[in-house]
Order: structure tokens, then C-alpha cells, then sequence
């Protein structure tokens, strides 16, 4: 545990003239599960995202594992691939089966032999409860169904950190549940994780700290118990109270 | 099939009523239609046993027969060598280096913009005073490449970017490159979105060929055209080429729907196939070996 598993550092971002990031500092560490919370437009997904580059970032630094992002080409590729990502409308590949979606990566970016993939995807499928749709395509799943395959897809990766952003928010909720035990379970098995999430019950059940996020900086972070009791700042009060609401 | 089941609800009672209503008045408007056309044949002497029994000649059939090889050759060239192209050009529109882009889009905008008919005349007339003389052949198929290219390369450019922005993003974060997310994610969707607009291109691209009477390339219109200098039997001939013409058509069409239920029936045998253990969906190739990886989660599994 000396080393973060994942170090931001200063990062700044911005869309044309608005900054959607102000200097944030957070560090993961190994196993931990951080869950960011924050109004809408806070800036929470883009962080998420700033992590395996599906956006760029203006000024910082995000390491991972002790090495900085790489901008682009072959080193950016495999980065990436060391970090699984979940995301709010799971974006299945739309003309594959479940199984392939979870093969898919193994075999063209780890180079491993397709039956030896099927196996591990077959397994993966089964540990998220969809095998008996392994045959069915994204638009032949339930929404709960398609983002336990997406968990799956980003497992097979054999990842180092998981990013989650807002993976329930698409979801009627019957099947928030089955997601977030799917979540719960890779939390308990020591998986790092970083969670976008207004799930309260995860956040205060796998959840090591709450990040909590307001135009775009970090105001407060905190043990889900003491944030969702008692936040310090106004603003994360005033956050609290409008989404116990309802 | 269930294709029309996705834009509009099945119809209830009513609507089934008012589609056979609506397609009987249909039938009987076409059919009144055709009558009069064919009385008017008849009256003007058109139907005449005499001016139709030529096209049972052996010759006059063999002189169509080979005009439609021609319009199939070149057609058939034509298109070989200009879906490949558009493919290209169109995924060169959207590369990453700026002078690719640029490129592609000045040729696509030129080419698209260009009447063919004056390509033609440019291969047939311009080029061989600068000393470039092409066969006949190429004088009709490279200006039929050249504009179909740049259609079918904003096609395909069109198609990726109906493609999910999020299904780019979910191949990325996998781990794949830049051009294998293009190739194994997004074009297959892209293609399968295009193809009832690649099929139209395609009979335009037929019906291009047409334009062989400039260059006197003996394609199906142009020996139409010779036969009716000798036989002068001009609504015959041009009927019979008509038929023809549309008869592909048809065909290409039905060709396209068995192509796309081929594509919807290939993935779930793939996917089949693959619960026996044999065949694999994917290719190890292009791969990266999974070099020094670390697995931090190998005790999980
Ligand atoms: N591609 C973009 N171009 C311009 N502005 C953007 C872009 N992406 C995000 N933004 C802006 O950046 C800000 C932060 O967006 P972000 O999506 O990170 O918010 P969020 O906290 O995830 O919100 P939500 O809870 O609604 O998902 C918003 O004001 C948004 O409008
Ligand atoms: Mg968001």
C-alpha cells in the first residue's frame, strides 16, 4: 500500500472556454473503492473519463501504476486495456453475442487463443449471472442483463483499476440491484474501483471513501459514513439533502 | 420481415382494412393504366405479330445478349474496383492526419460534384490530345470508377457516423487501436446501416454504364440503339432493354436482402458454432502478445 494505484495530480480540463476541471488532486490506492458524488455537470464523468484518456486533459499529471498516461498510439492502447470502464449506456459492441462482446478484447488485444477466451468469457458470464444469454445480442438483453455483460467485457481485460460511470442511472429499478451485487461482489474481492454513483446503499456498503465534486473541484472527501451523516461543507449538505429527497 | 415492424406498429383491423382497400384501388390504377397503354400500342399497329416476332431471331438475340455482357462487365469492373476505393476514401475522411482528410475530401467533393457524362468526354476528347488514349473499355469504366468512388466514400463515411459515438469509446477503453476499432467495431455496424444505399449505388452504377453509347463501348443500351438502326422497331427494342434493365435491378435487390439475412443469421451460427468448441468467431491475428502483463486479478478467477 505505499504507492496509489492511481495518482492525479493537478489536473486541469477544459471544454473551449469553460473549465470543466479545476486543479483536482485524488489518489487510489490499491484495492480501495472511491465513489464520486456530485450534482449534474459537476464534472464527475469527465474526471472518470480523464483517466483512461477518453479525454484529454490540459495540464497535470494522471499516473497509473506508477506510469504516467501515454498521449496516444500502441502505449495508450495498452494502458487502456489495464483499465476496465463501465459505462451510464453500456455501449455493448451492437452486432456481437454477449460471449463475443467478452472475447473480444482478450483475443485482438492480449493475443490470447480464441477457446482459451471462450472459457474465460463463459466463466466471467456465469460469475455475472447472463451465461444463458451468451448467444443473444445487446438488443436481446434487459438493461440490467447488457451492464452485467459490460462488467464482463471489462473483467476480461484482467484489469487494474475499474472505472464505473453512473452504471445504474440507465436502469429501471428492479435491475439497479442486480448490478450493483454484481459491483459489490468485485469490491469485496479487493478489485479497485472508481464509482460514479448516487447509490447511496453502495456507496456507504463497498465504498472506502466519497468524493464529492461541485463545478468542477474536488470540495470534500470523506468515509461514506461520516459524509452521508455528517458533511462538513454547505454545499455537500445541501447536495445530500436534494438527493435524499427522493 | 420485421424490418417494417421497426419503423411502424403492426396494423390493427382497421389499418389492415384500409392497406387492402388502398391496394386494390392501386391494382386497379396500374392495371387501367397499363390497358390503355397496350390499346394504344395496338391501335398505332405496335402489337403487331410482325414487329415482335424479329426478337425470336437467334441474331437480334445475340446482339442484345452481348450488349448486356458488356453492361455486366463493365459494371461489374466498375464496381469491383470502386467499393474498395469508397471504403477507403471514406475512412480517410475521417483519419487523424489533417492532409489524409484533406485529401480524401477534395477529391470526394470534386468527384461527386463532376458530371459524368462530362468525365466521359474528358477521357474521350481532353486526354488523348495530351496523349493519353485509353481502350474504350477504361474510357467508360474509370469515369464511372472516379464519380462512384467519391459517392460511395461519403456513403461509408455517413454509415460510421450514424455508429454510436459510445461504441468508438467502449472499443478504446477495451484496449484496441485506432484501426481495429474501426475495422472490428464500428464498419461492420456502419456497413450494415448502408447497405440497402450501397445496393441503390450499385444499379446506379449499372445504369451508368448507359452512358457507353458516347464512348461506343457495345454495352446493352448502345446495341439496343445499333439494332433499332436496322430494324427501326424503336419501342421494341427499347421495351425489351427496359425489361432487362429493371429484371436486374430486381435482382440486385433480392441479392441485397439475402445478403443482409445472411449477415443477421451469420452471428448467432458463429456464436452456435462456437458452443461445439470449433469454430472460432475471431482470428488471433494483429494481435498484441500479452507481453509482461501483470494480473492482479488471477486469484479471482
Ligand atoms: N464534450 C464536451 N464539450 C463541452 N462541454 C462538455 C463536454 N463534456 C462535458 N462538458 C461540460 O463539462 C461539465 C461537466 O460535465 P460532466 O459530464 O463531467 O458532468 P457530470 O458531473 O458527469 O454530470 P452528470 O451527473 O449529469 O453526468 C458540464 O458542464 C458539461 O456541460
Ligand atoms: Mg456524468
Amino acid at each position: 500500500m505505499t504507492e496509489p494505484l492511481v495518482r492525479i495530480a493537478g489536473v486541469n480540463k477544459s471544454f473551449g472556454s469553460f473549465q470543466a476541471l479545476h486543479d483536482i488532486d485524488l489518489d487510489v490506492a490499491r484495492g480501495e473503492v472511491v465513489v464520486i458524488v456530485g450534482a449534474s455537470g459537476s464534472g464527475k464523468s469527465t474526471l472518470c473519463r480523464c483517466i483512461n484518456r477518453l479525454e484529454t486533459i490540459d495540464s497535470g499529471t494522471i499516473t497509473i501504476d506508477g506510469k504516467p498516461l501515454p498521449e496516444e498510439g500502441r502505449a495508450l492502447a495498452r494502458l487502456r486495456a489495464d483499465v476496465g470502464m463501465v459505462f451510464q449506456s453500456f455501449n455493448l459492441f451492437g452486432h456481437k453475442t454477449a460471449l463475443e462482446n467478452v472475447m473480444l478484447g482478450p483475443v485482438k488485444v492480449r493475443g490470447v487463443r480464441a477457446a482459451e477466451a471462450r472459457e474465460q468469457a463463459r466463466a466471467l458470464l456465469r460469475r455475472v449471472g447472463v451465461d444463458d444469454k451468451e448467444n443473444n445480442r445487446p438488443s436481446e438483453l434487459s438493461g440490467g442483463q447488457q451492464q452485467r455483460v459490460a462488467i464482463a467485457r471489462a473483467l476480461a481485460m484482467q484489469p487494474k483499476v475499474m472505472l464505473f460511470d453512473e452504471p445504474t442511472s440507465a436502469l429501471d429499478p428492479e435491475m439497479i440491484k442486480e448490478v450493483l451485487d454484481v459491483m459489490v461482489g468485485l469490491a469485496g474481492e479487493g478489485m479497485t474501483m472508481v464509482v460514479v454513483t448516487h447509490e447511496m446503499g453502495f456507496a456507504r456498503q463497498a465504498g472506502d471513501r466519497v468524493v464529492y465534486m461541485d463545478a468542477g473541484r474536488v470540495v470534500e472527501i470523506d468515509t461514506p459514513d461520516r459524509f452521508f451523516t455528517d458533511a462538513r461543507s454547505d454545499r455537500a449538505r445541501d447536495f445530500l439533502s436534494k438527493i435524499l429527497a427522493h | 420481415m420485421s424490418a417494417d415492424r421497426v419503423l411502424f406498429d403492426a396494423p390493427g383491423p382497421v389499418g389492415r382494412r384500409r392497406i387492402r382497400i388502398a391496394t386494390a384501388a392501386t391494382v386497379l390504377v396500374i392495371a387501367a393504366v397499363i390497358a390503355l397503354a397496350v390499346k394504344q400500342f395496338g391501335d398505332n399497329g405496335q402489337l403487331a405479330a410482325e414487329r415482335w416476332t424479329p426478337f425470336g431471331q437467334l441474331s437480334y438475340l445475340r446482339f442484345l445478349w452481348d450488349g448486356l455482357k458488356g453492361t455486366l462487365l463493365a459494371a461489374g469492373v466498375a464496381a469491383l474496383i470502386s467499393f474498395p476505393a469508397g471504403a477507403v476514401f471514406g475512412l480517410m475522411r475521417i483519419s487523424v492526419r489533417r492532409p489524409v482528410r484533406w485529401l480524401a475530401g477534395v477529391y470526394v467533393e470534386l468527384f461527386r460534384a463532376v458530371p459524368l457524362l462530362l468525365l466521359i468526354y474528358a477521357f474521350l476528347l481532353g486526354l488523348p490530345r495530351l496523349g493519353v488514349n485509353l481502350p474504350i473499355f477504361w474510357k467508360l469504366v474509370v469515369p464511372i470508377v472516379l464519380v462512384n468512388t467519391a459517392v460511395l466514400a461519403e456513403l461509408v463515411r455517413a454509415g460510421i457516423g450514424a455508429v454510436d459515438r459510445g461504441q468508438f469509446e467502449a472499443g478504446e477503453a477495451v484496449g484496441l487501436r485506432r484501426g481495429q476499432v474501426l475495422r472490428l467495431v464500428v464498419l461492420p455496424q456502419a456497413l450494415r446501416l448502408i447497405v440497402p444505399t450501397l445496393v441503390t449505388q450499385l444499379t446506379t452504377l449499372l445504369k451508368d454504364t448507359t452512358l457507353g453509347y458516347v464512348v461506343s463501348y457495345p454495352e446493352l443500351m448502345k446495341q439496343g440503339n445499333n439494332l433499332t438502326v436496322y430494324t427501326h422497331l424503336l419501342i421494341q427494342t427499347y421495351l425489351i432493354v427496359a425489361v432487362v434493365y429493371v429484371v436486374i435491378n430486381l435482382l440486385l435487390s433480392q441479392l441485397a436482402h439475402a445478403l443482409d439475412r445472411r449477415l443477421a443469421r451469420r452471428r448467432v451460427v458463429d456464436a452456435g458454432g462456437a458452443a461445439g468448441g470449433g469454430g472460432a468467431p475471431h482470428v488471433a491475428h494483429e494481435t498484441e502478445p500479452a507481453g509482461d502483463r501483470i494480473a492482479p486479478m488471477g486469484q479471482l478467477f
